[in-house]
């Protein structure tokens, strides 16, 4: 190990301190802004007609975020792994699937992806399997779920193809992942489940990918958190997510940094609620 | 013998590609050989002989080129069922255990006796019980493999490739991978198995073990069978030059 040069830090630290306090007085005598911290406690939460407390803009944004995130991340860890197993296989058809999809996925700018996926499922496949329709017919109890699980039923085509879009492309990522796990794993472990009969499935239910998920637990927690920052990308396609109401906020309040600021801090506590969960199960994993 | 061999080979031929484009290596070279029930089948041999291709052209782990394997009467080709029907009657103990790491050693012998002959939970806990017996290690059961030492290691091995129930035994250099102090803890339980009756085909550099418990040699140079044997008769007088400086070396 290098020796740890002290000194050096030290000298960086203090200059970035000063650069910081000039640039402060810069701006505080260069433009004023009048700080309304005041009134952004109603965008979270407001009282209905009935006195009773609703959520408002940002929690609404909030759950949005997250029940994006969470079944985008879930799908892309299945379309992840199956393409990250058939990128690693020796069929040639099964190799280029794999790495068809993967370099698809990861050389087209997201933006591109979710136009392609908004106009393409959002308007023809969902009118085409009649989801919107299904939607719109679901009794009030369904709609309570549907609603509580993904989205207002109104809304729930272009909350697919949100929800498509991340996959697609965070998919590509956890393929990689995933690839780079199933090939940490020893030659021998595929060996002695063909020896012993089992089948393909079995085997990477059983022997293989156990294995490969406690080794990129990390990694996938990475990419998760990665979702959930691309998630705001959505907000083009006017899904009301964080991002979005941000931006509705903005426009009727001229708040700027007050709900910038404000809604940086909901995503930070969003991630990092998800890396302490994943530190937190890694330690409960039993160790081998 | 009168009888019908169990294993059957014939005409096996085997390569590899060369690396880049270099000639392409033989591994395993014309080889024809029949076994049959309960024979054990010592293969020896310098590095690079063709043991370790030979023995995994057996269950299918490596195709072959030409000729053709048949096990109890089921050809090993293409045929997805046939290739099923022969990992479930073959057994394999590989020289780095491969145990499943993840698995407590119940698991590790339950897997394929639930998964791939679908007995009950309580059958399958009374097969495991009884091997573990038989291999020595009963007070290890709930133990994950890193818990275990390489010699009780490759016993579990054992136990969980015989958990299937199989018609032959195959061991890769079974015993290269231990320390020298649990080397016979694993040769006493494969002899007593080869005592039970086992079919075993058995690659190893342990001529001790060839001795006592082999019925037959197999003496492999340059992927070809130079010598094949009853193992009084080789160890007393080898046929061919090869096989006497390879003697002459490993005792
Ligand atoms: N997967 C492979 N790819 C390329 N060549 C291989 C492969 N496996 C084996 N060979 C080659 O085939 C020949 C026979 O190898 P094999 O492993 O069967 O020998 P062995 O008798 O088991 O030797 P050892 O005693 O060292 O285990 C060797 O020349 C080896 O380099
Ligand atoms: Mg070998």
């Amino acid at each position: 190990m290098k020796k740890h040069n002290y000194l050096l830090d030290g000298i960086i630290l203090i200059a970035l301190i000063l650069a910081g306090i000039l640039v402060f007085i810069r701006v505080k005598t260069g433009f004023s802004y009048t700080w309304n911290w005041g009134a952004i406690p109603q965008f979270f939460f407001r009282i209905d007609e009935s006195g009773n407390i609703k959520s408002n803009l940002l929690m609404l944004g909030f759950y949005t975020t997250i029940k994006l995130s969470f079944w985008s991340s879930l799908a892309a860890i299945i379309i992840g792994t199956l393409m990250g197993i058939l990128r690693t296989r020796k069929n040639l058809f099964s190799r280029l699937t794999g790495r068809t999809y993967i370099e698809i996925a990861r050389n087209t700018p997201p933006l591109v992806l979710i136009f392609i996926f908004y106009f393409f499922i959002g308007n023809n496949i969902t009118a085409a399997l009649g989801i919107d329709e299904w939607a719109r017919n679901l009794s009030g109890t369904g709609k309570g779920i549907l609603s509580f699980l993904f989205s207002k039923p109104e809304r729930f085509a272009e909350f697919l193809s949100a929800l498509f879009t991340l996959a697609v492309y965070e998919g590509a990522y956890v393929a990689e992942i995933i690839r780079g796990g199933l090939e940490s794993i020893q030659k021998g472990q595929f060996e002695a489940s063909y020896a012993l009969g089992l089948s393909s499935t079995d085997k990477y239910r059983f022997v293989i990918l156990p294995q490969v998920f406690r080794k990129v637990l990390p990694s996938l927690t990475g990419q998760a958190i990665s979702t959930i920052k691309d998630s705001s990308i959505v907000s083009i396609i006017s899904i009301q997510e964080l991002t979005f109401q941000g931006m509705e906020i903005m426009a009727s309040t001229y708040l700027v940094f007050e709900i910038w600021i404000t809604i940086t801090a909901m995503y930070f506590i969003l991630t990092l609620s998800l890396s302490t969960l994943a530190t937190f199960l890694e330690g409960r994993m039993i160790k081998y | 013998m009168t009888s019908k061999p169990i294993i059957s080979i014939t005409d096996l031929n085997k390569t590899f590609p060369g690396p880049d484009k270099a000639p392409e290596v033989i591994a395993v070279k014309d080889v024809t050989v029949d076994i049959y029930q309960g024979e054990v089948v010592v293969v020896i041999g310098p590095s690079g002989a063709g043991k370790s291709t030979l023995l995994r052209c057996l269950n299918g782990l490596e195709d072959f080129d030409s000729g053709s394997i048949i096990i109890d009467n089921i050809p090993l080709n293409h045929h997805h069922k046939n290739r099923l029907e022969i990992r479930k009657e073959v057994g394999m103990v590989f020289q780095s255990f491969n145990l499943f790491p993840h698995m407590t050693v119940r698991e590790n012998i339950g897997l394929a006796v639930r998964r791939v002959r679908k007995k009950s939970v309580l059958e399958c806990e009374k097969i495991t019980a009884g091997l573990l017996e038989k291999v020595g290690i009963t007070d290890k059961i709930d133990s994950y493999p890193s818990q275990l030492s390489g010699g009780q290691q490759q016993r579990v091995a054992i136990a969980r490739a015989l958990a299937m129930n199989p018609k032959v035994m195959l061991f890769d250099e079974a015993t290269s991978a231990l320390d020298p102090e649990m080397i016979s803890e694993v040769l006493d339980v494969m002899k007593n198995l080869a005592k039970d009756g086992m079919t075993m085909v058995v690659v190893t550099h342990e001529m001790g073990f060839a001795r006592e418990a082999g019925s037959r040699i197999l003496f492999m140079d340059n992927g070809e069978i130079v010598e094949d044997r009853k193992v009084e008769d080789f160890f007393l007088d080898p046929n061919e030059d090869r096989s006497k400086a390879f003697l002459s070396k490993v005792i």
